[in-house]
């Protein structure tokens, strides 16, 4: 049987008020686009679990929109580095060139650099090879070594003078030599 | 139901196999350059990369071919490992000529070793063995070749451009009954071939929704432990075996278990250098917690040829890594360990099926890897073999994962139509490392 307040018999008492000391614990349910910015290694990732499964599952003509929510939260100020590394996980399945500018920003951040690079890698398309070139002149050591394996894994043949100069150059250590020498296998021509 | 049940474990399969085998073929003439240095009579040197759970099956049963094999050399980045594995291989042989490397690095360059036996976790895999080809070492690698897609090409691409010798770890290849069986299926001796069932065992360890990082033990190297994966603190449960469960590092059961009985399907269907066309499955994700991997998984593959192939989890009487064919003229189902079929005349009539067809056929899994070292010629499951058998466990993830259908093209080896499966075929590497 169908009801409403309306069809509350009139004797119907008020409803109990909840109780102050209550109430304080009562608040929005928390957002888990917002929340996986928080992310921490070894905590409760239910949050996060449900984004990625919403990222998974959105079909191509809404993942722009997804791609903006995890720019978003990506710009948090207070984001943690598990946080980052999982939405930079996710702009990797996502992410276009809307995506570059704030990966590229992030990429230059010894402490995101990693996990910009990640999402960076999985990019399409001109804007991400130019991102990870200009790179090579700011990262350097293991860094710029794993920089150079990105690189070489989407075959920019533009990158090919800046691994032919690193490939030779005495004043990088061996790690990033190395790197750019096998890269350069890997390379179209120009 | 009929059963013919040989016990066999599979260390004791592996032991067994090591005793004096089948005699060899007739006598072939060999190239000149494998005599003197390179003489069938000189020792293969072997190098062993990864020293766990996996390896000590293979130092059981290397350890017994004193007369055709040396170990040289044994890498772990856990130092209790490597320095135990190293100790037993010097007390076993009586000669001290084994030595340990933290960095497989070191090993991979040694000019004294020939082939490495490649036993880490799976993120390494190709990463490794690249390396180790691309200084002049054969490799046996354990399965799963790869963790992604794109590695497994980039592997098959290196042994050929290195002109090295590969082994996967599917030893089933090498058993007579699998054999049969591929020979038996081929020749129509099921008649129509309706579909392939592997059921695979569920998870074997688990963990709660919530850890805390731990202090590092002393002795293990963690940066290298993880190496090309991505960062993350220590836990005790998230290393040693347990990796299995973690995708940074593996698949989960699918190619723990799922590679043996899938290989089986593809050597049966005769897809060694293909693969399905289509996939579709759903699997059961921890959505909290250490582990990341299915827990539950239901799979199926759909060739281009109409067959199908489900790999499925079964919670009792898993473990045997079968395969069951079914057929208009019944069912056979063939793990390493137990066979059965709906009709015991099914099963003496595969067990005599494989003289039918002319098919590659290995009687010991180490001695054709060592067979293959000397003669330079293919092995029983080399590089394109595994990394195509690889390729349906990956494929299968990538379709749990997405939960939704997904068309494969097994030529170009890309997803059809879908650019988030496309991108789920490859990784980033952790800084430095590179498989160029």
């Amino acid at each position: 049987m169908a009801t409403s307040s309306s069809s509350l018999p009139a004797n119907t008492p008020e409803a109990t008020p909840i109780p102050k000391s209550y109430a304080k614990g009562i608040g929005t349910t928390p957002d888990p686009w917002e929340r996986c910015a928080q992310l921490d290694y070894g905590g409760d990732r239910s949050f996060a679990w449900s984004v990625r499964q919403q990222v998974l599952r959105t079909p191509p003509a809404g993942r722009a929109k997804v791609e903006r929510q995890l720019l978003a939260t990506l710009a948090t100020p207070d984001a943690t580095p598990a946080g980052r590394a999982f939405l930079c996980q996710m702009l990797a399945l996502v992410g276009s060139a809307q995506s570059v500018p704030a990966l590229a920003r992030l990429l230059l951040d010894p402490t995101a650099t990693e996990s910009a690079r990640y999402a960076l890698e999985a990019i399409p398309g001109p804007a991400a090879d130019a991102a990870l070139r200009e790179a090579l002149t700011a990262l350097s050591a293991d860094a710029k070594a794993g920089l150079i394996g990105s690189i070489a894994a989407r075959r920019d043949p533009a990158a090919r003078p800046a691994l032919v100069a690193l490939a030779a150059a005495a004043t990088e250590p061996a790690i990033v030599r190395d790197a750019a020498a096998r890269a350069l296998a890997h390379l179209p021509p120009l | 139901m009929p059963a013919l049940s040989t016990a066999l474990t599979r260390r004791q399969f592996l032991r067994r196999s090591s005793v004096a085998t089948a005699a060899l073929a007739a006598p072939t003439i060999l190239p000149a350059h494998l005599f003197g240095q390179s003489a069938p009579s000189k020792k293969i040197t072997v190098g062993v990369i990864g020293a766990g759970n996996i390896a000590t099956g293979h130092l059981d049963t290397l350890l017994g071919f004193a007369d055709s094999v040396r170990i040289l050399a044994i890498c772990d980045v856990d130092r209790e490992r490597r320095e135990s594995a190293t100790a037993r291989v010097n007390r076993t042989s009586g000669r001290n000529d084994c030595r340990a490397h933290a960095d497989f690095r070191e090993l991979n360059r040694r000019p004294d070793i020939d082939a490495v036996y490649i036993c880490t976790p799976h993120h390494w895999h190709a990463l490794i063995g690249i390396d180790a080809m691309r200084h002049g070492k054969d490799i046996y690698i354990e399965k799963p070749m790869t963790l992604t897609i794109a590695e497994g090409r980039a592997l098959v691409t290196a042994a050929h451009r290195y002109a090295r010798v590969v082994q996967h770890g599917t030893w089933q290849r090498s058993m007579k009954r699998f054999h049969d069986l591929v020979a038996f299926v081929r020749t129509g001796g099921l008649g129509k071939l309706d579909r392939i069932e592997c059921p695979i065992g569920p998870n074997n360890r688990h963990v709660g929704a919530t850890w805390e990082p731990e202090p590092v033990p002393a002795g293990l190297d963690w940066d290298m432990w993880l190496g090309p994966s991505p960062w993350r603190p220590y836990h005790s449960h998230g290393c040693h075996y347990n990796f299995r469960f973690i995708a940074d590092h593996a698949s989960g059961q699918i190619t723990n278990l799922g590679a043996h009985c899938l290989d089986i399907g593809q050597w049966a269907l005769d897809m060694d250098h293909s693969g399905p066309v289509e996939i579709e499955g759903h699997g059961d994700f921890p959505s909290s917690g250490l582990f990341t991997t299915a827990t539950e998984i239901d799979v199926t593959f759909r060739y281009a040829n109409g067959m199908s192939m489900r790999c499925f989890t079964q919670h009792e009487g898993g473990g045997n890594n079968s395969a069951r064919f079914i057929g208009e003229r019944g069912w056979l189902d063939i793990g390493y360990a137990k066979m059965s079929a709906s009709d015991p005349n099914l099963l003496r009539e595969m067990q005599t099926a494989g003289k039918r067809l002319a098919l590659t056929a290995s009687q010991n899994h180490y001695e054709d890897f060592f067979d293959a070292v000397r003669t330079r010629r293919r092995t029983i499951a080399d590089a394109e073999v595994a990394h195509r058998t690889t390729t349906v466990c990956n494929l299968g993830t990538i379709a749990m994962t997405l939960g939704r259908k997904l068309r494969w093209d097994p030529v170009k080896e890309t997803f059809t139509d879908d650019d988030m499966a496309n991108r789920l075929c490859r990784r980033a590497l952790r800084s430095p490392w590179s498989v160029a």
